[in-house]
């Protein structure tokens, strides 16, 4: 036993393996994400009352007679109407987002980029701080609050905005903050217009992105042609392994007429970006640059989505002949962001702006939009106010969703929506698990019968 | 009985299990990928099995032999979950051997082989666990305690939150025992994986008499340690003979 234990650690002969570094950038996606939705699910079950009681309360709750508050005055066609509502705004300010786009008003769109974010932090960012306070009980005079609430929103909107000159660390919870936020307030909507709002935006992120008229297209050709960064508010993992030495990666050329990437090689080039590209790479190196877009933000929420637009630029061929005699290839995948705006509703009086969509930045790490952090953290959060097995059924749903736009992202190289999987599959789990599987679950588990 | 109680049952349900992760999943990406999508295989089979059962719920609580005609429809619907997750494994493993040749790396050894089952047995382990016990543990935070009428001496959140450790040791070890199994095409590994699962289910139905969960609760704990154990023996056959062959060569 002892040889066995000895042998077991590593097993020196081979050294490190293919399996020690693999699938890393998805892994520093999917924690974010469910940071994210965890912060949510607190906020929710700290403060907000619950939609209807699941079975296993209301059998245990039933002398007390309490519980069956209803979901009062929301029923389906109210909620449709919002929901299209919605949309409709939501295409209007992405058409305006192309127009400002492509009349270059930067400043103006960097300045609301700003506005919206500390809005966000001080206007939501202080209610939920109130609301916790009284829930808590804990003891603050409004003095000290009024000092600090302006100070952390400040603080927090820099951080958010600048990612090159505060810690990365601080930048990436300043977005998370932003996303917990704005998802909590979403929560507060009545039900059904939730769930009617988180389908309408994902059949609509399918449209925009997919169909030749859509407005999120078209900002994804400008940006193409333009070749701008647009000042937005994204997540961007960490970048990966700076042991490496860098972050960029490599994509087979995307104008190779007939070249079919093979399973494994699509998926190796997904989950094993972060290798070390100098260690070997046999087959000679196609550099690919991918256009960096970026999509200014406006009045409302900017939603980008998934997208790995592809294209050739001059210096990139002019690096495809450097390549093999520079030490370290430079590979500038850009990642694709094209935000789609959306208007709050009218009685709502707030603006804000964040990004959606997975792209890949420069510095090689995955990027995804803050819209896509809001509509995940929606649907859980109004799992949540169910019941915990509906929590956990969808967030399985979600990041099995993220995963699967990962890899049709590495399949078809070209501009797809962040939302549409993981929705359809979180609104199915959370239909399922609430029809199917509570009853059965709570059946077996009363009796003390597991397997 | 207050977040102190709630959380104690939560730890001692998944405690282990998290100090698996946080010790040897969390090290390496690709463990935690196995692990979720091992849960979330585990999640569409009770879906499934609820889906089938549904009509038949609720069940009258005379009727002992249509719980266990439930639970052998259930732990034959995830043994065969486990082989198609097999399948899937031995695709991923080609896919992956295939990946490290490509870019020269060394290919996956039987360390990592086992780490990955590991992985997916874990994910098992905290599927059930979390949907049996922790999605039903929220009461338990609040002021007051509950017990279910056939096991009056025991609450019913410790009950529950012991019985999910025990099935947590048996899925997690025993999908190291059964891809060793299929790997090596050992007839006799591949037939105690099932076995072991079946009765320690079976063994639940004692907790179906009054009183019984005192004696159910011990009993699957015990069967757990046995997995523990068998799965400790054949990991360590395994290593020495590779270690061996290594040597030799």
């Amino acid at each position: 036993m002892a040889d066995a234990a000895a042998a077991v650690p590593g097993d020196p002969r081979d050294g490190p393996t293919v399996l020690d570094s693999l699938g890393e950038d998805i892994t520093r996606i999917v924690y974010p994400v469910t940071t994210c939705m965890l912060l949510v699910v607190l906020l929710v079950s700290l403060l907000s009352s619950p939609s209807a009681p699941s079975p296993l309360a209301a059998s245990i709750a039933a002398t007390t007679g309490g519980g069956g508050v209803s979901g009062g005055g929301d029923d389906i066609p109210t909620a449709l109407v919002t929901a299209l509502t919605f949309v409709v705004a939501v295409t209007a300010a992405t058409f305006l987002l192309a127009l400002l786009f492509y009349l270059r008003c930067t400043p103006c769109l960097r300045a609301y980029l700003g506005f919206s974010a500390l809005s966000v932090l001080l206007v939501l960012g202080g209610q939920v701080a109130l609301l916790l306070l009284s829930r808590l009980r804990l003891p603050l005079d409004a003095v000290s609050f009024a000092l600090l609430l302006p100070n952390a929103a400040g603080a927090l909107a820099l951080a958010a905005l600048a990612p090159a000159s505060v810690p990365i660390a601080l930048h990436q919870a300043a977005l998370v903050a932003i996303a917990v936020l704005t998802a909590f307030w979403f929560t507060l909507l009545p039900e059904w217009t939730t769930w009617a709002l988180l389908v309408a935006m994902a059949i609509y992120d399918l449209a925009a992105v997919l169909l030749p008229g859509g407005p999120l297209r078209v900002l994804l050709r400008l940006a193409i042609e333009r070749n701008e960064e647009i000042p937005a508010l994204v997540y961007e993992a960490r970048p990966v392994d700076p042991r490496h030495g860098r972050n960029w990666r490599l994509w087979r050329e995307g104008g190779q007429p007939g070249a079919s990437s093979t399973t494994v090689e699509v998926i190796g080039e997904v989950l094993g970006r972060n290798l070390d590209c100098n260690s070997g790479y046999s087959s000679s190196p196609q550099v690919h640059e991918v256009a960096t877009s970026a999509g200014d933000a406006n009045n409302s929420r900017p939603r980008a989505t998934l997208a790995a637009a592809l294209s050739s630029a001059d210096s990139s061929i002019a690096q495809a002949e450097e390549v093999p005699v520079l030490q370290e290839h430079r590979v500038a995948v850009a990642e694709m962001r094209v935000p789609l705006i959306q208007p709050h509703p009218e009685r709502y009086g707030e603006e804000e702006e964040d990004e959606d969509g997975i792209g890949l930045s420069s510095s090689g790490a995955i990027k995804l939009g803050l819209g896509d952090f809001i509509f995940y953290s929606v649907l859980v959060g109004r799992a949540a106010m169910y019941d915990y097995m509906t929590v956990y059924a969808c967030y399985l749903a979600i990041i099995a969703g993220l995963g699967i736009t990962l890899l049709l992202l590495a399949f078809f190289r070209k501009a797809l929506p962040a939302l549409p999987v993981s929705i359809t599959l979180g609104v199915v789990f959370y239909v399922l698990t609430r029809t199917l599987l509570e009853e059965f679950v709570v059946q077996c588990s009363t009796n003390l019968l597991m397997f | 009985m207050t977040v102190a109680a709630g959380l104690g049952y939560a730890l001692i349900a998944l405690g282990p299990a998290f100090s698996l992760f946080a010790g040897v999943v969390a090290r390496k990406p690709f463990l935690v990928l196995t692990l979720l999508s091992s849960t979330l295989f585990w999640l569409m089979s009770l879906i499934v099995l609820s889906g089938i059962w549904r009509g038949f719920l609720p069940i009258k609580s005379g009727t002992w032999w249509a719980y266990a005609i439930l639970i052998i429809t259930s732990v034959a619907l995830q043994e065969g979950t486990r082989l198609v997750f097999w399948r899937l494994y031995k695709k991923m493993e080609e896919m992956l051997d295939a990946f490290a040749d490509r870019i020269s790396k060394p290919r996956l050894s039987l360390t990592d082989k086992m780490l990955i089952s590991f992985a997916g047995g874990l994910g098992h382990g905290v599927a059930h666990a979390v949907f049996f016990c922790l999605s039903l543990l929220t009461p338990a935070f609040g002021r007051a305690t509950f017990y279910v009428e056939r096991c009056s001496k025991m609450p019913f959140f410790l009950a529950s939150a012991l019985i999910a450790l025990g099935f947590l040791v048996i899925h997690t070890f025993s999908m190291i025992i059964a891809f060793n199994a299929y790997d090596e095409k050992k007839k006799c590994d591949q037939i105690v994986v099932p076995v072991v699962h079946l009765a320690a289910a079976v063994m639940m139905l004692v907790n179906l008499a009054p009183g019984g969960c005192l004696i159910g609760t011990p009993l699957l704990l015990v069967m757990a340690v046995l997995t523990l154990q068998y799965c400790w023996r054949v990991a360590c056959r395994r290593l020495t003979e590779h270690q061996h062959r290594q040597l030799n060569n």
